[in-house]
């Protein structure tokens, strides 16, 4: 074999004779030792480099004849003689500059491949070692032809060698080694082979984690906080260089690494349980270039959809693990890419709920979801947060009508609950940057939903935006005791106060509106004192102060007249009222107000326990309406006085209440003509007195004036010869037209279809003020005979 | 044992336990190892073989069977010449599976890659599928057929052998001068244009 060898040669005619030899030959034979376990000869591999360094045109030939010798010394089996010529490569390598030395490489890794192919472990161990030196120096002419896809092909086998523990560990590290070489050998330079072609990442991808999940990831690192760098312990050099290949890729690459990590952990099932899977990512977040890390979020997010048939414990552990790592990418997250990964979110949250299935796991993976979307707006900047809460908002599906879906109702409670989510992590300083209109309005909207579940989902969203100073937690319950919890109470600004005037009569209506549902649990009237406390707190001031209070009036009102509301509901709504004058007039600190609802509460102690908190959905049967005993109700007047001594100026107090019962006289002697203008107290007037006519409907022997029901003959008769289930049941049906018409229309819609009437009804008066002869208008005495006549005019504008 | 003139690449796939790796052991190292264990994600091999006078290099790759390693060992079909698909004839599942594999192939492999079924374990005596049904189903998916036993050396050397000729002729007739990345066909080293192309 060896005399056959020699034939091929290029100048070797005669192998035996050293003497004819050319120079190079002889001086690469010198290096060899007699015994190979003396090692290399070390003066005559000085010769033999300063020989390559003075005439570098032989480095090639050197090189070659370096090869074929090792590779006959492989043949051989002596393994000794291999070594030594591999180290003999590696210090000429190392010796050598450019330019010749493109031409030696060519032997080198021929040289290196060769050991590779052995099955020795100790030549593949060397082989490695030699690769790493080449691929750590620098080449200043790029070799275009060479390629490197044995190495990548066999140092990824390397990396799941099965061998003795022992060996096997070695080998692993040795692969490891050598794909990290690789990278680093091929991801500078554009024109070398191109690493982050899917036939390469595909195995180096799955070669690193492969080792990485064979760790003990979860422990801590064995000695101290650094790493060495020749650690031999194969998962923590795959973490390393995991690292540096997910650092070092740019944008167009990175779907080129993330999509083999994702296919390894779905073909190893590392999905359920996910340490791993969040370990791994953990890994790739931080090692990624911050300007891309959205678009590991991106890919994660395609994948859930890719797994959208799997089942719900995987998808619920794939959004686990994008919980965990979207705060890392939160903070690099800017413009469209935010909406974008919280759009997506909100989309797989759509397609859960639309699945149908109400399983435990589906609503994990809700969960998950929903705690996902929370972690990325936790890291976002507030500003952000508002934006994101009308996107969520937007996404809420509107009209909320009764015969929704219960998959649309499911929906809306979810995005509610993301939207909760989002709101607990912001941090309220200006209400009227939080509360935009067009996030205000529908909010308040939803406020009215017709499930109690998500009302009461409404409000805590209110509460966790409206509370700024902590106390949302002593106003989680109604008390009477308010004094004892020390509220955080500091002196509203400015702008808060502007925001309060502009917007609390919408905000008070609807939070009145809400409190006429007959589904309301004391959860919600509950949420509804919260709510309002918060708004007492935040915003306390003397125009608060009435408009509560003058709330507070029409709340007991309600509670007193209603025929809706059940008599628990009512209690409640006492309960409501007296607690929340206790804390009106302990935050205002008005002493002779807080004294007037502590003898209230005296004396309702006494008779009417049932009016005070604690709020039950049932009481005992005894209890009865306490509209019989005046004396345990607040009392407008009483409140006035007290307002008035304690230097707040009662007057709008004093007038009609906006809510229930009063009338648009109420208006026409406000201060506040601003109302009227921004037609906000349109909606106000509207709703309430929607609702009574729907009590009034309900209760015998008061006259209806339905606006369908002319007085001709023929509806009398028809009146007389139906049944009354169908005139119930068509009057029930123009009830729930006009509550669905104030919930779903939009806020502009109710202004526009308020607003005619009123001018109408502005018209109106003015003639009257004109034609009456008594020139000096009291808009008290003057409210009948007003009404009278418009009733004549526009008989369905006026009810009663 | 350097002068080869040409390189192939051959990659053997099927079922975990159908005796891949024995096969490779037996044709490259002459054994059988009993107790052999699962092979874990890629195990590679390397044999020189003589065909008229010309030597042959082939680069073995043996890939896990194990569903959880599918990720790595598809990335080594795509530069394949010759893909061995292995199937043990006393294990009717490890047959029913074949149209799977198939299926991979066409999806990750080149389309002129030589491709060859192999019944296994011939000399086991619980044979589920007959020689025939073996042959009908290479026959219909156009594959050469050929069945095996590692431990009695059975007909192994000749699936390689068989291999390598086959894939010198298709290299000859199509006569590649230089080897291209695009096109994963065959492969021969030239001599006088450097040394890179086998590094390949």
């Amino acid at each position: 074999m060896a005399l056959n060898y020699g034939m091929n040669l290029i100048l070797g005619c005669c192998g035996c004779c050293s003497a004819f030899r050319p120079r190079y030959k002889r001086l690469v034979d010198s290096i060899f030792p007699v015994y190979p376990q003396d090692g290399l000869v070390k003066s005559n591999m000085e010769k033999l480099t300063f020989y390559s360094l003075s005439s570098p045109e032989k480095l090639d030939r050197i090189g070659e004849y370096l090869y074929q010798r090792a590779a006959r010394e492989i043949y051989r089996k002596k393994y000794g003689f291999v070594i030594i010529a591999m180290e003999a490569m590696d210090q000429l390598l190392l010796a050598c500059h450019a330019p010749t030395l493109n031409l030696f490489v060519e032997s080198f890794l021929k040289m290196v491949q060769k050991l590779l192919e052995s099955t020795e472990p100790d030549l593949q161990i060397l082989a490695t070692q030699s690769f790493v030196k080449f691929a750590n120096i620098e080449e200043d002419t790029p070799s275009y032809h060479r390629r490197y896809d044995f190495f990548v092909s066999k140092f990824s086998a390397m990396c799941h060698s099965g061998d003795t523990k022992d060996v096997r560990d070695k080998i692993r590290t040795a692969g490891i080694k050598g794909l990290q070489a690789v990278v680093r050998k091929t991801v500078s330079d554009d024109l070398v082979e191109n690493i982050w072609e899917p036939v390469h990442m595909d195995k180096i991808v799955p070669s690193l984690l492969f080792n990485m999940q064979d760790s003990s990831f979860h422990k801590e690192p064995p000695h101290g906080d650094t790493i060495p760098e020749d650690s031999v312990d194969p998962p923590m050099l795959a973490e390393t260089c995991m690292r540096e290949l997910v650092g070092r890729a740019s944008f167009g690459h990175i779907r080129a690494v993330l999509k083999p990590v994702l296919r390894h952990f779905d073909l190893h099932k590392s999905w359920v349980p996910n340490e791993f899977a969040i370990h791994t990512f953990r890994i790739i977040m931080f090692s990624i270039q911050a300007q891309y890390s959205y678009t590991v979020v991106e890919t994660l997010m395609d994948h859930l959809d890719e797994n959208a048939k799997s089942s719900p414990t995987i998808r619920t552990s794939i959004a686990e693990v994008l919980s965990k790592i979207i705060a890392i990418a939160a903070g690099e997250s800017v413009g469209p890419s935010v909406l974008e990964i919280i759009n997506s979110l909100l989309n797989h949250l759509r397609d859960s709920v639309k699945n149908g299935t109400i399983q435990a796991e589906e609503r994990q993976y809700q969960e998950a979801l929903i705690n996902a979307l929370g972690e990325f707006a936790n890291h976002l900047p507030d500003y952000q947060k508002i934006e994101i809460m009308m996107f969520i908002m937007s996404k809420i599906p509107f009209p909320l009508v009764d015969n929704q879906t219960p998959a649309d109702n499911m929906l809306q409670s979810i995005l509610l609950k993301s939207l909760l989510k989002v709101g607990t992590k912001y941090q309220t300083i200006h209400f009227n940057t939080t509360f935009p209109v067009s996030f205000l309005e529908p909010l308040l909207r939803m406020s009215l939903a017709p499930d109690p579940e998500m009302r009461l989902l409404v409000q805590k969203i209110f509460h966790t935006l409206l509370d700024r100073h902590g106390n949302l937690e002593k106003l989680h319950k109604p008390t009477l005791n308010i004094v004892d919890s020390d509220l955080n109470v500091e002196k509203s600004s400015r702008p808060d106060l502007i925001f309060i005037n502009k917007h609390g009569p919408t905000i008070y209506d609807a939070l009145y509106t809400s409190l006429q549902m007959d589904s309301n649990t004391p959860d919600n009237i509950e949420a509804i004192y919260t709510t309002l406390g918060l708004l007492c707190v935040e915003l306390a001031s003397t125009e608060t102060v009435i408009d509560l209070l003058q709330l507070l009036l029409g709340i007991q009102n309600l509670a007193l007249n209603s025929t809706t509301l059940s008599y628990a509901q009512k209690f409640n709504l006492h309960a409501l009222v007296i607690s929340l004058l206790v804390l009106i007039s302990d935050v205002m600190n008005i002493q002779s107000l807080s004294d007037y609802s502590s003898r209230l509460i005296e004396a309702r102690r006494e008779e009417a326990s049932y009016c005070l908190p604690e709020m039950l959905t049932q009481y005992p049967a005894h209890c009865e309406s306490i509209s019989k005993m005046p004396h345990l109700l607040v009392d407008q007047m009483a409140v006035c006085e007290y307002l008035k001594a304690s230097g707040i100026d009662p007057s709008r107090l004093a007038q009609t209440s906006p809510y229930g019962a009063g009338g648009p006289g109420a208006i026409a002697g406000s201060q506040r003509h601003s109302w009227m203008e921004a037609g906000a107290r349109g909606s106000i007037m509207e709703i309430p007195s929607v609702h009574e006519v729907d009590s009034a409907a309900s209760s015998p022997g008061v006259t209806r004036k339905l606006p369908e029901e002319g007085l001709s003959f023929e509806s009398m008769k028809k009146v007389l010869s139906e049944p009354p289930e169908i005139r119930k049941e068509s009057e029930a049906e123009k009830r729930k037209q006009i509550s669905h018409t104030f919930r779903t229309a939009t806020f502009s819609e109710l202004v526009r279809l308020t607003q005619p009437k009123h001018d109408l009804l502005q018209n109106k008066l003015n003639e009257i003020f004109k034609s009456l002869t008594t020139a000096e208008s009291s808009s008290t005495t003057d409210d009948p005979k007003k009404l009278s006549k418009c009733e004549e005019s526009f008989p369905e504008l006026f009810y009663y | 044992m350097d002068d080869y003139k040409f390189l192939f690449k051959v990659v053997l796939v099927g079922n975990a336990g159908v005796g891949k790796t024995c096969l490779v052991r037996r044709f490259t190292q002459g054994l059988f190892p009993p107790g052999q264990g699962a092979t874990i994600g890629v195990d590679f091999m390397i044999k020189t073989v003589e065909v008229g006078n010309e030597k042959v290099k082939l680069q073995i790759w043996d890939t896990a069977g194990q569903e959880r390693f599918r990720s790595i060992t598809q990335s080594y079909y795509r530069s394949a010449h010759a893909l061995i698909l292995v199937y043990d004839i006393s294990c009717q599942p490890t047959f029913d599976c074949l149209p799977d594999w198939l299926r991979e192939i066409e999806e990750y492999a080149s389309s002129k890659v030589l491709r060859v079924l192999v019944g296994n374990k011939i000399d086991r005596d619980d044979r589920e599928i007959p020689t025939q049904v073996g042959e009908e189903f290479a026959e219909r998916h156009n594959m050469y057929f050929l069945e095996t036993s590692a431990k009695e050396s059975d007909n192994v050397e000749r699936l390689f052998m068989q291999i390598a000729e086959d894939l010198m002729k298709q290299a000859r007739m199509t006569n590649v001068p230089r080897y291209d990345p695009n096109n994963y066909n065959v492969d021969p080293a030239s001599q006088d244009s450097g040394c890179c192309s086998r590094l390949n």
